[in-house]
């Protein structure tokens, strides 16, 4: 079981580090095409309140939390490569 | 000479990734068993390639039970695989079921008259210097000695996913090289050849005087 624990540890921080790396990166794709959007558009808003705005929903998105998947997947595999190893 | 260096760096780091390949994913053998045992061992040297050791209360590795199957090859060499659990551990096998293989394994014996074909799936490498024993996954009887052996997707996946990683590292540094550091070192080095050539011409004035 100190494997297991081991193996959890490990894991959740590696998992950690990439879905924090991939929220900043995402986060920041999206502002980008923001700003493109605004520079686009009528700008009838300062660039700041439009960020803002479109961050917010953002937030609020199912794309956000798709990215949480970075910890189901590997617990979905693990559990895959457990099934077809003993008991397939 | 720096182009023997460069050469021999990247050799043997590409020997190195592909050895940890061959040992990690998993191959599959034709083989006849012929036996299986049970050996009491107690690995001090090259534990990387034995599985996870029991530890007592003082943090000190205990002799163990391992596994055996012995097995005679197609191709009439013989070959001993170890069968033991790698639990939550590396390689990620995550196999428990050490003893129904080892059931399985004792089901599937076969003698050279009569001899039973079986695709034994494994990893690991057979090292008779090093006493290692690569470790069987799964067994499965075939119709004969051509197998089927099956397609090994997982490593095809596992190789090509592997190798669209390192392309794409590749590419991004090759673009953030020609962006950025290329136009760097040009720019000091035309400002040291500017510099040469106002020293040399400064010292040039010199020797006119």
């Amino acid at each position: 079981m100190a494997a297991l624990a081991r193996l959890m540890v490990v894991g959740f921080i590696v998992l950690s580090a990439i879905y924090i790396c991939l929220s900043l990166y995402s986060r920041a794709v999206r502002k980008g095409k923001l700003r493109a959007e605004w520079e686009e558009g009528a700008q009838d808003q300062p660039l700041e309140a439009f960020l803002e705005e479109g961050l917010e929903d953002y937030d609020k998105s199912l794309r956000r939390k798709l990215i949480l998947s970075v910890y189901v997947i590997p617990v979905i595999l693990v559990s895959v490569i457990i099934y077809l190893t003993n008991f397939a | 000479m720096l182009g023997i260096l460069r050469w021999t760096f990247w050799i043997s780091i590409v020997a190195i990734i592909a050895s940890f390949f061959h040992y990690t994913l998993p191959q599959t053998d034709i083989v006849r068993i012929s036996d299986t045992y049970e050996s009491r061992e107690n690995p001090t040297k090259y534990t990387l390639f034995w599985g996870p050791a029991d530890i007592d209360a003082s943090g000190a590795e205990l002799p163990r039970d391992v596994f055996f199957i012995q097995t005679r090859r197609v191709d009439g060499d013989v070959m001993v695989y170890r069968n033991e659990d790698t639990g939550w551990g590396w390689p990620p096998y995550f196999k428990f079921d050490t003893s129904n293989l080892q059931a399985e394994a004792g089901d599937l014996k076969s003698t050279a008259d009569a001899p039973r074909y079986v695709a034994v799936k494994h990893y690991g490498w057979r090292n008779e210097f090093m006493s290692i024993f690569p470790n069987a996954i799964s067994v499965r009887l075939v119709a004969g000695p051509d197998g089927p052996k099956g397609i090994p997707w997982l490593n095809i996946i596992i190789i090509v996913l592997f190798l669209a990683v390192v392309y794409a590292i590749w590419v991004r540094w090759r673009r953030f090289r020609i962006a950025r550091i290329d136009p760097t070192v040009e720019a000091i080095e035309d400002d040291l050849a500017g510099a040469t050539g106002a020293v040399s011409g400064w010292l040039g004035s010199l020797r006119k005087k």
